[in-house]
């Protein structure tokens, strides 16, 4: 991609208290965000959980049913799509298969009246940046995916939209090509300096991406935060499982005389007062397998799994599960006893019934 | 952004825009005439110095085609019935009766629903006494009658042809394409054609059939002269026209059920019956049950080919409704023609809207969709 | 037994038993032959002298009879103006027709595939209620109709100002597009008469308008109901993408949506056209002389000089000739197209 490119100018996005609903469903509830210029922001859930509309709302292409959006200086809650100066990439990339690539990426100018010359520079000039000057003249349906994938960025790009509002981008494509795109996604915004807003369900990508992340769950925003943030100090139970792979174990227990005890565990927590209900949280890369004498954990091992560079050990405490990630000389046989110790400046407890942390 | 452009303009009243060009044209060329229509029917139109006048004569013209002077031409002459027809009515009274309680007893019936069953229960019964009154002895079949019959006979026939090539079409035989291309060719004909095709085929003298008429001792019959045979002459022209459309909907309908099933129940060792009635007739039911309404819908408004081939004759004998209509505007009958029209339009009406409450939703609910 | 056997039995499933093979080609081939006959018999027809056809069947031109261009010659020379006149007057009506049915036909079934409409009971009432008064005004007040129409229309504008905010229940999209296509139930004889009294009095009797806007309206439902499913089967994103380019409604109509249907709208045009084409009672109504259609012209022969099957086999060719060449050039939207909207029902 070439460097000198003109960075574009960029404007905030301002969600104030944004709301939802299609009939009796709710599907977002009281969104507050606010995206910095040239920040780079995803909106990271599950299937349903509302990031997507809340995207669709930014674009205008759903009006919310509470709240304003606020684009740069300006109230857009009301405007139309084509008022509101935003770029979207879908995640069917919806290009038009009866336009060449040249036509779908001259789009947005050509109804904006641009005069013909200086669209075809533009075009000519974009297609260069995203390596699609070869293939101008071709229709979608001879492009592969990468390629589709770029004609969609370009046609945003092309405008040079003070926002860009992606809906999972990435999704289409495989395995390999997607962690290519990723980087070069990266690089791109870098280098236009767009404020970004991204969604996607990918974990990894958001990490990856991000300059901050908005993790949604049912409708509503669980932490928004940098994605280390995000790793290191959960807001809740949800955010501390959702995020990590393989994902925070979590064990069911009590707080009581200096120590969170669950059968089969005793883990020190001299500074934390009585409770009943807890569930304490900590991340497979933070337990250790120890000898047998000095375990805070001791149970039976469930399941030996080999990456490659670790070796994931699954072990059944009590009833409960333990996944550790352990060096990948470790060996045991199945039904082995064995003792953890974890990491006691990592762990997390959350309230068992709400699911709020226990700072 | 200038907010002033035509485009814009037209984006904030984008959704009427779209609508509104056909809503109107359906309002005046469609309610409109409806209403006047309506108003028609109730009226003796007179030509009168200078133009014309209209009286309004009531329930007149309605009167006269139910039970006036008009009743030969509109529902039939009525002859003596038997026994069995008695037998025969008592039996699907009975069994509507069955229906109807099976409705009441579901529990889940509404003032609508419940009105709309006596309707088309009392419809199909006065029907039924109707048809057994004008065949039975001496009776006549009217136009009323007669477009019945066409409509039944026609779309019966249509739907098992075309249901029978097209599932001779999705066994593996060569020559696909070829017969889907020709079976697909009657349907280009205009209907004006087929009639007077259907008069020379079937000419007993002069016609390409003649030497098998010839064989079999029936070179002197006329069919023209006899009124069922007319009127079965009308329904094979029809049916050659529009059994291609029953062929191809209902082909495509065949093709697009998933394969895996049928090969399932092949392993299973079910037969080629045993599969058509248990896996295809289901799935393809509510497709069938659309394109039947589709057919019926059209088929209450056969004109063309009676009013060519026979010419309404022998007699009244092939007159369709449509044709009555049309040939009392022609004698200056303004009120008795609407009062025609819309007898065809409350008939075809009650009976689609029952056919598509009684068997398309049906069709389509044990289907699950 | 062996023989039997195999007469029974296929030996692979993608093949029929000879027994089937039987059962399965001889239904076919009678169908094809039921189709192909009667339009042969018209051909050989065209080609005949009268003397014979009025001496008894004969079935293969240059064994049984000697073929001859006479019957042609009559058509398109010797009666020259009086074919080409209803075959042009065909042509026009039905391609202006089938134009303007699937113009706006399709615009309402994007509009109802796309956009919300939730118009009140009430107000749709009031709309009625102040045409029927325009059409009253008119019809027994003496009231130009011009007048009358812009009378009921401020009528009906005043009124809903007053009482709009009263009118509780509305009305949805599938409620419209269930009003559209059942006008498809309505037989066209209910409408020809006031239809050709409106006429009348606009002085459009005998007119290619008064066709045109007819069969528009005729066809009107069929067009809407089709495309209103192809319209539903093509993904929004396409549509929205446009939008945020900053695409108008009428525009992404055009460029994005139509282009995407290409293959639903040929095959709906077909349909219309064929029907447009072949129509006869409206024509029979709407027509005498100067906007003659051809179905007419066809059924004409018989009355004036009985049955001279030649003329009429010439006349039928040259009706069914442009749509099986339109048919065999459209084809691959046919298949693709036509079956959809049938399929779903």
């Amino acid at each position: 991609m070439k460097e000198n490119a003109p960075r574009l100018l960029s404007k905030s996005v301002t969600l104030d208290g944004v709301g939802k609903s299609f009939g009796e469903v709710r599907v977002l509830r009281n969104l507050v965000l606010e995206a910095q210029p040239g920040e780079f922001l995803v909106l990271l859930g599950e299937s349903g959980c509302g990031k997507t509309t809340a995207l669709r709302i930014i674009a205008g292409l759903e009006t919310a049913s509470e709240g304003r959006v606020w684009i740069g200086e300006q109230d857009v809650t009301d405007r139309l799509p084509k008022e509101r100066d935003v770029a979207m990439v879908f995640q069917s990339y919806a290009l038009y298969p009866h336009k060449t690539v040249a036509q779908n990426i001259a789009y947005p100018l050509v109804v904006r009246r641009v005069p013909e010359a200086e669209v075809a520079a533009r075009v000519k000039e974009v297609a260069q940046s995203v390596q699609l000057g070869q293939l101008l003249e071709r229709y979608p349906r001879q492009l592969s995916g990468g390629q589709r994938q770029r004609v969609a960025l370009a046609r945003a790009i092309v405008r040079r939209p003070s926002v860009f509002l992606m809906d999972e981008p990435l999704s289409n494509l495989d395995a390999k090509l997607r962690g290519h795109m990723r980087a070069e996604l990266k690089h791109m915004q870098y280098r236009l300096g767009v404020t970004t807003i991204y969604v996607t369900h990918d974990q990894v990508e958001a990490m990856t991406l991000a300059h901050r992340v908005a993790l949604l769950d049912k409708g509503v925003l669980q932490q928004l935060d940098t994605p280390a943030r995000i790793y290191s100090d959960p807001a809740n139970l949800f955010v501390a499982g959702f995020i990590g792979s393989p994902p925070m174990n979590f064990l069911k227990g009590r707080l009581a005389d200096g120590a969170f005890e669950a059968p089969g565990v005793r883990v020190p927590a001299a500074d934390r007062s009585r409770q009943a209900r807890v569930v304490m949280g900590v991340r497979p890369e933070d337990c250790t397998l120890a000898d047998p004498a000095g375990g805070q954990l001791r149970g039976q091992v469930y399941s030996i799994e080999l990456i490659g560079d670790h070796t994931l050990v699954t072990v059944l405490v009590g009833e409960q599960e333990v996944v550790v990630k352990a060096a990948n000389t470790f060996e045991a046989r199945m039904g082995d006893t064995v003792a953890l110790r974890v990491n006691a400046g990592r762990v997390y407890f959350f309230d068992a019934d709400s699911g709020a942390r226990i700072r | 952004m200038k907010p002033s452009s035509l485009g814009d303009v037209f984006d904030r009243q984008a959704r009427a825009a779209f609508v509104l060009p056909s809503v109107l044209i359906i309002l005046a060329f469609s309610i409109f005439p409806l209403l006047v229509s309506a108003y028609l029917s109730l009226v003796r139109f007179q030509i009168a110095p200078g133009g014309y006048t209209l009286h309004f004569v009531g329930w007149s013209n309605y009167r006269k085609l139910l039970f006036g002077s008009e009743q030969f031409h509109f529902l039939g002459t009525f002859g003596e019935v038997g026994a069995l027809e008695w037998t025969l009515i008592g039996a699907a009274a009975l069994w509507l009766l069955a229906a109807f309680v099976r409705y009441l007893r579901g529990g889940a019936w509404s003032l609508a629903g419940l009105a709309g069953r006596l309707l088309a229960t009392a419809g199909l019964l006065a029907v039924a006494v109707l048809c057994a009154y004008t065949t039975g002895g001496a009776g006549r079949l009217g136009s009323f009658t007669v477009t019945l019959f066409y409509v039944t006979a026609g779309v019966a026939a249509q739907f098992l042809i075309g249901l029978g090539l097209a599932y001779l079409c999705t066994l593996p035989v060569r020559g696909r394409w070829f017969f889907r291309m020709v079976f697909f060719l009657p349907l280009m004909v205009t209907p004006v054609g087929i009639a007077y095709m259907f008069r020379m085929i079937a000419d007993t003298t002069v016609g390409p059939l003649a030497p098998v008429w010839n064989a079999v001792g029936l070179r002197q019959i006329s069919w023209a002269a006899d009124p069922w045979l007319a009127r079965i002459v009308v329904v094979i022209g029809d049916t050659w026209q529009w059994v291609p459309f029953m062929f191809i909907v209902l082909l495509a309908a065949l093709e697009s059920q998933p394969r895996d099933q049928i090969e399932a129940a092949q392993l299973d060792g079910a037969g080629g019956w045993r599969i058509f009635r248990d896996i295809t007739w289901p799935s393809i039911a509510p497709v069938a049950a659309s394109v039947v309404l589709i057919r019926l819908i059209e088929a209450f408004k056969i004109v063309d080919l009676p009013n060519v081939l026979t010419n309404g004759g022998p007699g009244i004998a092939t007159e369709s409704m449509t044709l009555h209509s049309f040939i009392a505007w022609r004698t200056l009958d303004l009120g008795g023609s609407a009062a025609v029209a819309y007898m065809l339009f409350f008939a075809s009406t009650i009976c689609c809207v029952s056919f598509f409450h009684f068997v398309v939703r049906a069709a389509r609910r044990a289907q699950g969709a | 037994m062996k023989p039997l056997r195999r007469l029974l039995a296929a030996r692979r499933l993608d093949e029929l038993a000879p027994a089937q093979k039987f059962v399965v080609y001889a239904p076919l081939l009678a169908w094809t032959a039921i189709v192909l006959f009667p339009l042969y018999w018209v051909i050989v027809t065209s080609l005949k002298e009268p003397i014979d056809v009025a001496d008894g069947p004969y079935y293969i031109p240059f064994v049984d009879f000697r073929p001859s261009l006479h019957a042609w010659k009559y058509i398109f020379f010797d009666l020259g103006r009086d074919t080409l006149r209803p075959y042009l007057n065909s042509v026009i009506v039905s391609s202006a027709a089938t134009l303007v049915a699937v113009l706006i036909g399709a615009m309402a079934a994007y509009g109802l595939a796309r956009m919300e409409y939730r118009p009140s009971v009430g107000s749709v009432l009031l709309f009625v209620a102040a045409i029927a008064l325009a059409a009253l005004m008119s019809f027994w007040g003496g009231v130009d109709w011009r007048l009358a129409l812009l009378a009921g229309l401020a009528i009906f504008a005043i009124a809903l100002r007053m009482l709009g905010r009263r009118f509780r229940r509305r009305l949805a999209n599938h409620d419209i597009l269930f009003w559209v296509i059942s006008q498809r139930i309505l037989p066209p004889v209910v409408t020809a008469i006031p239809i050709y009294l409106m006429f009348k009095e606009l002085g459009l009797l005998d007119t290619h308008s008064a066709l045109i806007i007819t069969y528009a309206t005729v066809n009107l439902p069929i067009v809407v109901w089709l495309m209103y499913d192809f319209f539903c089967a093509v993904p929004r994103e396409l549509e929205e993408s446009a939008q945020i380019d900053g695409a108008s409604r009428l525009r992404i109509f055009f460029d994005v949506a139509l282009a995407l249907v290409r293959p639903g709208l040929v095959a709906t045009s077909l349909l219309v056209l064929i029907l447009c084409w072949n129509e006869y009672l409206l024509a029979l109504f709407l027509s005498t002389v100067e906007a003659q259609t051809m179905p007419l012209l066809v059924a004409a022969q018989n009355a004036t000089r009985g049955p001279q099957w030649w003329y009429m086999s010439v006349l039928i060719i040259i009706m069914i000739l442009p749509v099986i060449a339109l048919t065999l050039l459209l084809q691959r939207f046919i298949t693709k197209g036509l079956l959809v909207g049938a399929i779903k029902g």
